[in-house]
């Protein structure tokens, strides 16, 4: 019984947390565009959240799942299903969520301060704070693919919410219909599980012994214990879950467009371009788990792995500021998809959580640098772009606290010892090799090619820090008499980024800061995951990746703090392709977009000139034929009738004058009548 | 007096009204539409919360189980040893017409209220227009083909002269085009119905019928008759059976209206005025939808099963062509035209699936798209009536200019293309999901059409992103110069009023689908067992 109030209790937490933001954004959308108020009404709603979040965490975690549904309609004999489930997972998200939103929040309140329409930002943030916080409790199916269009909604809200701007309403365009593609995925899958399952609910689907897991496939047909279909649709669902990941989570082919997602305004990239959202394609992956064995985990494993990789070798080249950290985000995703392809399910969400404190933060102290640019742009009527970090350097001196938490964030990002990533990247790491043991090489590569992707993030890592933070400021070389009013900002920047370096650290996951094992959050998760198993590993893998990322930390910071040292060649082919992000904008511009414009012309023309041209051809003939019949009419059919009336007449006329009252000739004609019956009495 | 009757005599009543007012109050004929369309509302509201849901209210194909059932005899010929012809006025509603009754009288409202736009001849206008309200509110409650054929042909009376007379600049060539599909449409349709009438005879009076709901019974057909199932009569070679399927599925196909059938629509559309648009996407392409349900599959079930791969296939490629050509538009007006090709296409496909899913989401397809069509061609009037232009290209940046325009702008485009919280979204979810399964339950439709469906979720997200950006966002630029900036004034009370409504509703019935599907769920299970048993 008090199991059950408390379960109850928990529920009406969970439904208070996530209804919070909903209200919030209700209120502000009915506030004036400009209200001041608005930020504090969301930001207000998003702490209560948290506060409720934190509750509901305490009470779930590592205790008995909690789940209760109602009827939400009925469509035919199925009924459709509404209800919550709090596990590990869900109560994670949960928290990590609006603990990130937060200070988030308390941020926007300064930064957006000075934009006409605040209250629209707040709005849209509090709702995308609904949704997403909506998404990760959900039970069924169908409300969570309606989260999860609702959060690329706000997302799309988001990204143009300067929209007289045309490159960020091209971005959220882009960002929106290619979320779409992955929203179709995950629609056909959500279709063909009810159709095999019969059910959207996510605990009958996919729990330990649920229905996914006792699903088998035998001689090319995929049986469960409510019906069969043929095997390529279980494949046709995963390759739509794949899809839906690939498309939220940015990964390779369906990642561009989150860099363009930077468009927005720095605070949203921070939570959702960073933290939270991209971050969904992996919680799916983990609410789904059990449909990806074998072949298909091989896949996400290697895709996790070329996209970081690639990502990575993108940010090396780039010099806008959130650009390189979109690519950095990228590329981190990559290491979450590699490990649940590995099998690391635990790693994965581990990262998931480390990375969204660390990026939230790199991108909160991107947020201040490029507001203090813009600052010193627009006080000196300056014509440059305020994200180019090749304009910066020397900042450490007039940003120190961002400095210091900058470093902070960094030294994670890198996975550096004594910080969160450390313990959460490592953790893939190891467990990558341990899985490609007793592969062939063409396996061995992948763990081989994420080492190399994190030595390549400690590079591009450094190269951002220097260029921005170190050496000497290079705006005043093209511009040496710009004045500098540069300053940290107040307590609204300031607590969020303190708040969230503390968070970097070590001692928020583990007591131990070199044994991810050791983490509470890798253990409350593992249930689902592998086992650890104690192997070589564990000590040779920290060791080389920590090293050499030292070395190329420091290679790094030499190469870009000397002005006259060493400079790399930038016209290679391999710079060309880094700078350009592999071309691939170009080649869906030139491969997908225009095609399929040129499809759309074409039936278009098909609809006017076949379509209709038939139509018209078939007017045409008829008026032909109305006017053949209608010469018809004059001319044969009337024409007949003439020539009767004329033949009639002719003969009246010829037989009228053989009565013109003249005694002779109706004696001729006498004659000549008894003539021809004298001579056809002969003839017959 | 039947309330049903009532329905149907509003308008009626109103028309004299308006016959009987001076030409000198012209100013009132709106107000007087006004009232009339919303007792109208009124009334089918009042039948929508008085309408019984249970096992024992399928309708379909059980005469009892209809509610606000009227039935009087109408014609009553003698025709000696012919037998005696009987027409009944015989009209009620059951789950699918129930909630297509309320639409249409909710899109009727929104109609007259888009009519203030009508400067000329208000009189004529008005009148065509109750007298076409009149009409479409007997198509959904006739159950006599007779008198179903008879509301049919008189809606299009007065949609021809409502487009040929106050329409654009061409006007008449789409007003003929319209009339001409449509009456190809039907006059053969009439053939089929009066083969019909001979192929079946009332059990209790013997007599030959045109009572629809008899006509669904096997056991009615004379075994020698034209249609009769056992009888397998040919037409030039063909079953017989087929060829009344096609012919009905062609005048029905062509209101959808189904590829390649679809032209006379975007013609139509753009030409016409703003109301009467409203109630040619609104109202008229969902008779097309509900004649098929109604009439195809109740009369000739068996056919409708063996070609219901062919229906699926013309779903499918309504859905992908109508959504590619909205791509390739450049005139607003027009490329709603098209999404709503791409849209009703979703109803064809959830019909030839023939399940539960499939079918309720076609019809909650039909109110939805009610619904936002109407939204959004009254969008369009709006624009029109501003600046009397609607290429995409000739504007740009609106948003800044018309802000609360562009918010429900947004609200309907983005409900168009299926956000889930929107009615848009669980239509098209549960058709492709009835569509899917078809094929593990009936096995009537493959697999992969509902995979093709939902490329025209991702081509409507493209379309409408597409124009929302060009036309709304960016730095503002107008093709018209100041004068159009000055022109271009943002909604005002009457235009808030009228699209504030179709929002909620929108929102409502993407949150809370009960509203529909608990009303249509009945008829939906007695259709589907009535499809099984044939």
């Amino acid at each position: 019984m008090e199991d059950f109030l408390h379960s109850i209790q928990l529920l009406n937490y969970t439904v208070a947390a996530v209804a919070l933001p909903l209200f919030a954004a209700f209120i502000n959308f009915c506030l004036p565009v400009k209200s001041k108020w608005a930020g504090w009404v969301s930001t207000i709603a998003i702490l209560l959240s948290c506060v409720l979040s934190a509750r509901v965490f305490a009470g779930v975690w590592n205790n008995n799942p909690v789940h209760a549904q109602h009827v939400w309609f009925t469509v035919g004999q199925t009924e459709v299903m509404a209800g919550l489930l709090l596990n590990n997972l869900s109560v994670l998200l949960l928290l990590l969520v609006s603990l990130i939103a937060l200070p988030v929040h308390i941020y926007s309140t300064a930064y957006m301060a000075h934009d006409d329409r605040r209250s629209r930002y707040f709005t849209y943030l509090s709702f995308f704070c609904f949704s997403m916080l909506a998404l990760v409790v959900v039970d069924s199916l169908v409300l969570f693919y309606a989260f999860w269009e609702l959060v690329g909604f706000s997302s799309y809200l988001l990204i143009g919410f300067w929209l007289t701007r045309n490159k960020a309403v091209q971005a959220n365009k882009k960002a929106f219909i290619m979320n779409r593609i992955g929203d179709i995925g995950l629609l056909s899958a959500i279709i063909i599980l009810f159709t095999q399952y019969h059910t959207f609910d996510i605990v009958q689907l996919f729990a330990q012994k649920g229905l996914v897991a006792q699903s088998v496939i035998k001689d090319g047909v995929w049986i469960a214990a409510t019906g069969q279909m043929p095997a390529i649709w279980q494949y046709v669902a995963c390759a739509g879950i794949f899809l839906a990941v690939a498309a939220k989570s940015a990964q390779f082919p369906l990642h561009t467009w989150l860099p363009d997602a930077m468009e927005g305004p720095t605070s949203v990239s921070a939570l959702i371009h960073a933290a939270t959202m991209v971050a969904a394609g992996v919680f799916l992956l983990g609410r789904v788990y059990p449909m990806f064995t074998g072949t298909e985990l091989t896949i996400l494993a290697v895709t996790g792995c070329f996209t970081a990789f690639m990502a990575a070798t993108i940010a090396l080249t780039q010099n806008d500021l959130k650009r390189i950290l979109a690519y950095s985000t990228i590329s981190q995703l990559g290491f979450m998809i590699l490990a649940m392809g590995v099998g690391a399910y635990a790693s994965s969400l581990f990262h998931l959580a480390t990375h969204a404190f660390f990026k939230c933060l790199l991108f909160l102290v991107a947020g201040i640098v490029i507001h203090e640019m813009q600052h010193v742009k627009e006080e000196n009527n300056l014509d440059i772009d305020a994200q180019d970090i090749s304009l910066m350097g020397g900042l450490r001196k007039k940003l120190p606290i961002t400095f210091i938490v900058a470093v902070i964030g960094s030294l994670a990002l890198v996975g550096l010892p004594l910080t969160s990533g450390y313990l959460s990247k490592d953790g893939i790491l190891i467990q990558a090799f341990e899985w490609s043991e007793g592969k062939s090489v063409l396996f061995k590569l992948i763990p081989v090619l994420a080492l190399l992707t994190s030595w390549l993030t400690a590079f591009y890592v450094t190269r951002l820090m220097v260029k921005v933070f170190f050496g000497e400021f290079r705006l005043l070389k093209s511009y040496p008499n710009a004045k500098l009013h540069m300053h940290d900002g107040g307590l609204q920047y300031k607590l969020p980024i303190i708040l969230l370096a503390v968070c970097c650290l070590f001692p928020l996951f583990s007591f131990n800061p070199f044994s991810y094992g050791h983490a509470w959050l890798f253990s409350g998760l593992t249930s689902l995951g592998n086992h650890e198993g104690e192997s070589i590993y564990h000590t040779i893998i920290p060791v080389l990746v920590n090293i050499i990322s030292v070395v190329v930390l420091y290679a790094a910071y030499v190469i870009y703090t000397k002005p006259n040292g060493f400079k790399f060649q930038q016209s290679g082919f391999l710079y060309r392709l880094s700078y350009n992000q592999w071309y691939l904008d170009a080649i869906y511009q030139r491969f997908v977009v225009k095609p399929v414009l040129r499809l759309c012309s074409a039936t278009f023309w098909v609809d006017r000139n076949v379509i209709d041209g038939f139509l018209h051809l078939l007017t045409r003939i008829s008026g032909y034929i109305a006017k053949l019949t209608a010469w018809t009419d004059e001319h044969i059919v009337d024409g007949f009738l003439h020539l009767m009336a004329s033949i009639v007449q002719s003969i009246g006329n010829f037989a009228r004058r053989f009565q013109n009252g003249k005694i002779q000739y109706y004696l001729y004609s006498m004659l000549v009548i008894v003539l021809v019956l004298f001579i056809l009495k002969i003839l017959i | 007096m039947n309330i049903l009757t009532i329905l149907l005599l509003v308008p009626v009543l109103f028309g004299l009204i308006i016959i009987l007012t001076p030409s000198s109050l012209r100013a009132s004929f709106k107000y007087i539409t006004l009232l009339a369309t919303l007792i109208q509302l009124g009334i089918s509201i009042w039948m929508y919360l008085h309408f019984k849901t249970g096992a024992a209210y399928g309708g379909i194909n059980h005469e009892d189980q209809y509610q606000f059932v009227q039935k009087l005899p109408w014609i009553s010929l003698n025709l000696g040893s012919a037998g005696k012809m009987q027409i009944d006025y015989f009209i009620g509603v059951d789950g699918m017409s129930i909630a297509l009754l309320v639409m249409t009288s909710l899109v009727m409202v929104i109609a007259t209220l888009s009519s203030w736009e009508i400067k000329s001849n208000l009189k004529g206008f008005f009148l065509l227009f109750l007298l076409l309200d009149m009409a479409v509110i007997g198509v959904f409650c006739a159950l006599d083909f007779f008198l179903f054929y008879l509301f049919y042909e008189l809606m299009l009376l007065p949609l021809y002269f409502l487009i040929g007379m106050w329409g654009g600049a061409r006007r008449e060539y789409a007003a003929i085009k319209f009339f001409l599909y449509t009456l190809f449409g039907s006059v053969f349709m009439m053939l089929v119905m009066v083969g019909l009438y001979l192929s079946v005879t009332d059990p209790a009076t013997g007599n030959h019928t045109f009572n629809i709901i008899q006509m669904m019974n096997p056991a009615n057909y004379s075994a020698q008759s034209v249609f009769s199932i056992a009888g397998h009569q040919t037409i030039l070679g063909m079953p017989a059976r087929t060829v009344g399927f096609v012919v009905l599925f062609i005048a029905f196909a062509i209101k959808v209206p189904v590829v390649p059938l679809h032209t006379w629509l975007p013609d139509a559309h753009v030409e016409a005025p703003t109301p009467v648009s409203i109630i040619l996407a609104g109202v008229l392409l969902k008779i097309g939808g509900y004649g098929i349900i109604r009439i195809c599959l109740g009369i000739f079930p068996e056919v409708a099963t063996t070609g219901a791969f062919w229906l699926g296939q013309l779903g499918v490629i309504s859905i992908l062509y109508g959504a590619f050509n909205a791509l390739a538009q450049k005139d607003l007006k027009r490329m709603i035209a098209y999404s709503s090709v791409s849209h009703m296409g979703f109803v064809l496909l959830g019909i030839a699936s023939q399940t539960a899913e499939g079918i309720s989401g076609a019809m909650m397809q039909m109110v939805s798209h009610g619904f936002l069509s109407t939204m959004l061609f009254f969008l369009v009037g709006v624009l029109y009536n501003r600046v009397h232009d609607r290429g995409i290209n000739h504007f740009r940046g609106l948003s800044t200019l018309m802000p609360k325009y562009t918010a429900f702008v947004m609200i309907a485009f983005f409900a168009s293309l299926g956000l889930p919280g929107f009615s848009a979204f669980v239509a098209e979810a549960f058709t492709l999901a009835g569509t899917f399964r078809s094929s593990s339950v009936n096995g009537l439709v493959p697999y992969w059409m509902a995979v093709c469906g939902s490329l025209g979720i991702l081509l409507s997200a493209a379309y409408f992103l597409w124009t929302l950006q060009r036309m709304f966002f960016g730095p503002e630029s107008l093709k018209g110069g100041d004068v159009w900036k000055i022109a271009l004034t943002d909604l005002n009370l009457r235009e808030k009023l009228t699209l504030a409504p179709l929002a909620i509703i929108a929102i409502a019935l993407g949150v809370m689908p009960s509203l529909v599907f608990e009303k249509i769920n009945d008829s939906v299970l007695s259709l589907i067992q009535f499809l099984q048993l044939k």
